[in-house]
């Protein structure tokens, strides 16, 4: 929340204190990288680690250099970047050295009707085998828990399916991020109901009330007109838990970090969510829309049912667009600043002096990325939002029609 | 690919946690604070209506004054108006009742005066008469001579007393 707070107090302060963070973020940032193109060339000096994004892409400069014997694309940035927006099953903090820290999280599969549940430390450390299960490095299933062959090595492809209910890095994310919210919004909540009339926001309330009425006012009352009320729940819960997490997203350290609206499943379920939603509380005329579209000739509806057949697929793309939408805008962030930050590294791996080089053009634009990624956070929660209210609204549409 | 593959856990666990803020947030922050907002709201709209209503009121309220002011001091003049006429009238009528009594006051002086006169005319003509007797009879007395001198006399003075 701490870190919320600061992201949140930037929007608001930028004009009064515009420079002092900005300078000390270029500072920072600018000595993080540096630390990381020295490791590049092999200097075997203590590196001061300083927890962000960046610093285990230069320990994976180090290794692959190591490993490739500088012959071969000495930065694999492709990988680095997919590595990242990518779920994992333990929460890597930093790097020390060869140590990695990490917090490891529970494993919990269904295989054969038996549930397994241990720590993800068991697959991530010494060979990476426990139970007959391991991470898959390569192949269709690469990066999830999969069942070893008989050989003990390969992953056995005949094996019957695992269910995997891992608690992963991104699912932790999504139960802090859930905490963090409830806690904020039942305290908000509560001095409301306290106060009653008369509250005045002060505080927290003060921030997050323009921001409610905005909800309800710019997105519910404007998309789904007077049947707006019963809605509100729902359409608040979506915004803030995703603006949220996009936040939380863009916070490099503990407990941020996890790309949880950019991933695919997340969006999924909030994409459902709105789909089922919009059902639940469709009226008659929606679904006489749908199957029996008046106004329009018979022959489009019988023998074959052309415009339901439309209709049906319209109504599944609509969530299907909003799920492709969020996932896509918030991996298309990470992955750009992940790239910027690649680029002073695989530059660095040809040459120190186009590392250094690069490094100042690329932290001004990972600065400008950054302050954009708050604006968009802010702005995929509101299209999210104002989407499934414009479904909503389609569902229970006005009288006049 | 990985990218686009969603998970079954993930999936799990997403719908479960999103599925409680929604039930706890819809219940415990929500549900309060919408509410507020639209009590505040109505609080609000109402207060301005009253507002606007007291105000019509009271601009109403200014009219009827100025109009009951107006009519007081309509009022005020005509009783002024009127009294002014009554105490003229009174003063007139005390005046002329003044006038009248002095008249009646004269007239009997005048009266009074004419009986006094009449009377004193009358006691005088009495005196005279006797004394005119008395005389007579002294003249007579010592003139008893002279009778035709004492006539002639007798009547001048006579004649004299009836010219005072």
């Amino acid at each position: 929340m701490y870190h919320q707070d600061d992201v949140i107090m930037n929007i608001a302060d930028k004009q009064k204190s515009a420079h002092y963070p900005f300078v000390t973020l270029i500072l920072v940032l600018a000595a993080m990288t540096f630390a990381g193109v020295n490791d590049v060339l092999g200097a075997d000096e203590p590196r001061v680690e300083l927890p962000g994004d960046d610093t285990d892409l230069s320990l994976m400069v180090g290794e692959d250099i190591d490993d490739a014997e500088l012959s071969a694309p000495a930065f694999d940035a492709r990988k680095v970047i997919v590595d990242h927006v990518l779920d994992t099953y333990d929460w890597h903090l930093f790097d020390i050295g060869d140590h990695h820290f990490s917090i490891p999280l529970p494993v919990i599969l269904l295989y054969q009707g038996q549930f397994h549940v241990f720590s993800s430390g068991r697959l991530t450390t010494g060979d990476g085998i426990y139970r007959g299960f391991r991470i898959a490095t390569e192949g269709p299933r690469k990066g999830r828990v999969v069942r070893v062959g008989d050989d003990g090595i390969t992953p056995d492809l005949q094996a019957s399916t695992i269910y995997d209910f891992s608690i992963t890095k991104n699912v932790a994310s999504i139960f802090i991020a859930s905490v963090m919210i409830c806690l904020l919004f039942v305290s908000i909540g509560r001095r409301y109901h306290k106060g009653g009339v008369y509250t005045t926001p002060k505080g927290l309330p003060a921030f997050f009330e323009p921001l409610i009425v905005f909800v309800r006012d710019q997105i519910a009352i404007l998309a789904i007109g007077p049947e707006y009320r019963r809605f509100m729940p729902y359409l608040l819960s979506v915004f803030f838990f995703i603006f949220f997490n996009n936040l939380l997203g863009l916070v490099p350290v503990f407990p941020g970090g996890a790309n949880v609206t950019g991933n695919i499943s997340v969006t999924f379920v909030l994409a459902m969510f709105t789909f089922f939603t919009t059902h639940w509380f469709a009226n008659r005329e929606y679904w006489k829309h749908m199957f029996n579209m008046p106004g329009v000739p018979v022959f489009l509806k019988l023998p074959v049912p052309i415009l339901p057949v439309i209709e049906v697929v319209g109504a599944l793309i609509k969530p299907f667009v909003l799920m492709i939408r969020l996932f896509a805008n918030i991996t298309a962030g990470h992955m750009v600043i992940l790239s910027l930050t690649s680029l002073i590294f695989v530059l660095g791996s040809m040459s120190l002096v186009l590392g250094y080089a690069i490094s100042p053009l690329s932290i001004i634009f990972l600065i400008f990325l950054n302050f954009l990624k708050i604006l968009v956070a802010f702005l995929q929660a509101y299209i999210f939002t104002l989407f499934s209210a414009f479904f909503f609204g389609m569902a229970v549409p006005k009288a006049s029609h | 690919m990985e990218l686009l593959m969603p998970g079954l856990g993930l999936i799990f666990w997403m719908t479960v946690a999103f599925g409680c803020v929604l039930y706890i947030l819809r219940k415990y922050a929500w549900k309060p604070i919408l509410e507020v907002l639209n009590e505040r709201e109505n609080l609000l709209a109402n207060s301005f209506k009253d507002a606007k209503r007291v105000e019509y009121e009271m601009s109403q309220l200014a009219a009827v004054k100025t109009e009951k002011l107006a009519e007081a001091e309509k009022a005020r003049e005509e009783i002024i108006a009127r009294a002014n006429k009554d105490a003229e009238g009174i003063v007139e009528e005390a005046r002329e009742k003044a006038r009248e009594e002095a008249r009646i006051l004269s007239e009997n002086a005048e009266e009074m005066a004419k009986k006094y006169k009449r009377e004193a005319m009358q006691e005088i003509r009495d005196q005279l008469s006797a004394l005119s007797i008395d005389l007579a009879e002294k003249i007579l007395k010592e003139e008893f001579s002279d009778k035709q001198r004492n006539a002639v006399y007798v009547s001048k003075l006579l004649d004299e007393v009836a010219l005072n």
